[in-house]
């Protein structure tokens, strides 16, 4: 029979050991760290379609992300989609007419919006919406268009 | 005529032993206050449980991480896709064999044993005697041992996965030639928390419960003698392990399948 | 003679367990008062319509072959199981009807003494003596050590205190126990078996450990055995048991010289008389000649 002592001291180490585990999985393997959005304010944009785009899907400025999807809704009066989008609250002076674009991740990877910031003088605050907007492209529509530019274009050799 | 009365036996006896064990269960958490002073019982219980499993599971999780990154080579350089190895090491891990082959190893070592040592202390009317002094082996005996089962099972689980994650970076990284910076950037934006790490917690815990459960009823109800403990502790291994599978598919069609 | 106030049989959980109903006259200097029980086990009848009392202060026997039905008595009075019929009562409290606290609180003051021991295995003999003290009270670590070791040494093992349970012998196995069962110094200890299995010198030493401890410390003692020589010597009265039922009973010098058949067949050990030594069985030459499957 192991002594008091040491029963209490492995206890303490494997409990230790446990939690650490845990935490080499939460930061290492996982993405916490860059985890939520601080002090966030909420913005919104109206898209056509908003593709495979997903709540918490990433906000991107210059490629680095500064927020997070919050909301998708459908727009009875409009017919559009309407994002809500939360914004990490360091991030304060994107211009008015700043652009929301949705993009895939690579090829066939996952959507994400991506914002170009224009050149007005004041700035998106909570609340404000984005007036210039790019849909998300449709695979579909994509190669359809291609196909009718093939077929529209006359043959050159003749 | 014969097979109909003797299948329907089975079903009777298998709902009659489920209620019963639930029953039992349900008396065991109640009463389990009263450890809160004397939480030395129960950390005695997680040395027997959680420290003696430890090695197990470290050797398994490593060599399960080891095959992982090689097979996931062999399987991903087909498509150009090795950069992407740490992310199919990982979630493999977090989602689904981390928590399971935790789950079967515990069931077979930890869980065996606790239902041979309650079996053997029913048996030997340890448990009776005790009963009659007036201490309620439930709460004295019983309560520790799954208490232990279920905070020692999420832990080895994460161990399991850390381990295997690494493993397979020593197989990938190391020995094949993929990427370090490529094997760990895939693997951290793949892997959510929320999704994937934290559902495999939940799976884990879930599995400790039903292993734990088992464990100890199947020793309670043991018939007191040299056999009876043995089929005991062959029925905690199968059923936990059967229950381990089987909740396993319900718990990722909940969690994953959107179902 | 008072009569004994008998409790009703009633719901456990509408709490009026001492509301009187008959009174039943009877000695009241029995501490345990058997009436009337009948026991069934399925659909066997292990005790049927049995009636005995054990006197305060005194050692009862109660001696009988192997499957008489007296670990199961034993059972009765530690509340352990129930009966079909009839009443048991220890110390004035109907056992049937306690809730599981008041049974506990009445287990606190019995102790029963298994056939082995039933020590811990996992824990030293000091531990296991410690026991109840630990589970019962909060008694500081110094007084505990003087209590277990006046304990250890009444029954002759302060020196064993260290060693672990698989270390003994069964008579210093059941020696712990018995320490471990004063311990709490109870009012009543029940012994089932204390002698079987052992050797000569460690059945005279057990015996006399039982007489001296009952007058000692003025407590009660059961003494549930089938081995006639050593119970008569310690015991005040004995009760003899078959099929369920009571066959004999008196001190033991009126009990060695009855003169029923069942009486004398257990004390003298034959082998025939009306506990029959064959099992039932069909006719011997045609089972041989028969040829059938076995």
């Amino acid at each position: 029979m192991i002594g008091r002592k040491a029963v209490e001291v492995w206890v303490g180490v494997f409990v230790a050991a446990g939690i650490l585990a845990l935490g080499v999985l939460a930061f290492r393997v996982g993405n916490l760290t860059s985890a939520d959005v601080v002090n966030g304010y909420h913005i919104e944009a109206r898209f056509d379609n908003v593709g495979s785009l997903k709540v918490k899907s990433p906000v991107t400025i210059a490629g680095v992300r500064v927020g997070r999807v919050s909301e998708i809704r459908f727009d009875p009066d409009t017919y559009q989609a309407l994002v809500e989008m939360n914004i990490d609250g360091r991030y304060k002076n994107l211009p008015t007419d700043t652009g929301a674009s949705i993009l895939t991740s690579g090829l066939l990877g996952e959507q994400y919006i991506e914002l170009e910031p224009g050149g007005a003088d004041t700035y998106l605050k909570d609340g404000s919406r984005i007036k210039v907007t790019q849909s998300a492209m449709v695979l579909e529509k994509l190669i359809g268009r291609v196909l009718t530019m093939f077929i529209d274009k006359p043959p050159e050799k003749k | 005529m014969n097979v109909l009365r003797v299948l329907g036996g089975i079903v009777v006896h298998g709902i009659e032993r489920l209620g019963r064990g639930t029953m039992f269960l349900y008396e065991v958490v109640a009463g389990s206050w009263v450890l809160v002073p004397r939480f030395y019982l129960v950390i005695q219980q997680v040395f027997a449980v959680g420290v003696l499993t430890l090695l197990i599971i470290l050797v398994s999780g490593l060599f399960v991480g080891l095959v992982l990154g090689l097979q996931g080579y062999n399987t991903l350089i087909k498509f150009g896709a090795e950069d992407s190895l740490g992310l199919l090491v990982a979630l493999s891990l977090v989602r689904e064999l981390g928590p399971v082959v935790t789950a079967l190893l515990f069931a077979g070592r930890a869980g065996s044993a606790l239902t041979a040592e309650i079996g053997l202390m029913k048996a030997t009317e340890q448990l009776a005697g005790m009963e009659m002094m007036a201490v309620n082996p439930l709460t004295r005996v019983i309560a520790p041992r799954f208490i232990a089962g279920v905070i020692a099972m999420p832990l080895l689980a994460a161990m399991f996965s850390a381990i295997g994650v690494m493993g397979g970076q020593m197989v990938g990284v190391g020995l094949l030639g993929v990427d370090s910076g490529a094997f760990w950037s895939q693997m951290q934006n793949g892997v959510d928390f929320h999704e994937d790490i934290l559902n495999g917690v939940v799976k884990s815990f879930v599995f400790g419960i039903v292993i734990s459960g088992i464990a100890v009823f199947e020793g309670y109800d043991a018939v007191p003698t040299s056999e009876g403990v043995a089929s005991a502790t062959n029925r905690t291994v199968v059923y936990s392990s059967l229950a381990v599978l089987g909740l396993d598919f319900i718990m990722t069609a909940l969690m994953f399948g959107g179902i | 003679m008072a009569p004994i106030i008998v409790p009703k049989l009633t719901n456990k959980k509408a709490g009026n367990r001492r509301v009187s109903s008959t009174a039943v006259p009877s000695n009241s200097d029995s501490l345990v008062a058997i009436r009337d029980v009948t026991f069934k086990y399925g659909a066997r009848t292990i005790l049927d319509n049995l009636s005995l009392d054990i006197a305060r202060g005194k050692v009862t026997a109660i001696m009988g072959g192997s499957g008489c039905g007296k670990t199961t008595l034993l059972n009765l009075i530690g509340g352990r199981i129930k009966p079909s019929r009839g009443q048991v009562l220890v110390d004035g409290l109907s056992v049937p009807d306690l809730s599981k606290k008041e049974l506990f609180a009445l287990r606190k003051r019995m102790a029963l003494l298994f056939q082995t021991g039933a020590l811990f295995t996992d824990l030293s003999v000091f531990e296991n003596v410690a026991f109840p003290i630990r589970e019962h009270t909060k008694l500081p670590e110094p007084l505990l050590r003087h209590v277990v070791l006046m304990k250890l040494n009444t029954v002759g093992l302060r020196g064993a205190r260290d060693l672990m349970p698989s270390e003994l012998s069964g008579g210093m196995a059941r020696r712990v126990a018995l320490a471990r069962a004063i311990v709490m110094e109870p009012m009543m200890i029940m012994y089932d078996e204390p002698f079987t299995g052992l050797d000569p010198i460690s059945k005279g030493v057990i015996a006399k450990q039982i007489r001296e401890l009952n007058d000692a410390l003025g407590i009660t003692s059961i003494v549930v055995s089938h081995d006639v020589v050593e119970t008569c010597l310690i015991s005040d009265y004995a009760y003899l048991m078959g099929d369920g039922r009571i066959i004999g009973q008196g001190t033991p010098a009126e009990v060695q010289q009855s003169k029923s058949e069942y009486v004398r067949q257990f004390m003298d050990g034959r082998a025939e008389g009306p506990v029959p030594y064959t099992y039932p069985a069909t006719d011997y030459l045609d089972d041989l000649l028969g040829g059938g499957a076995r």
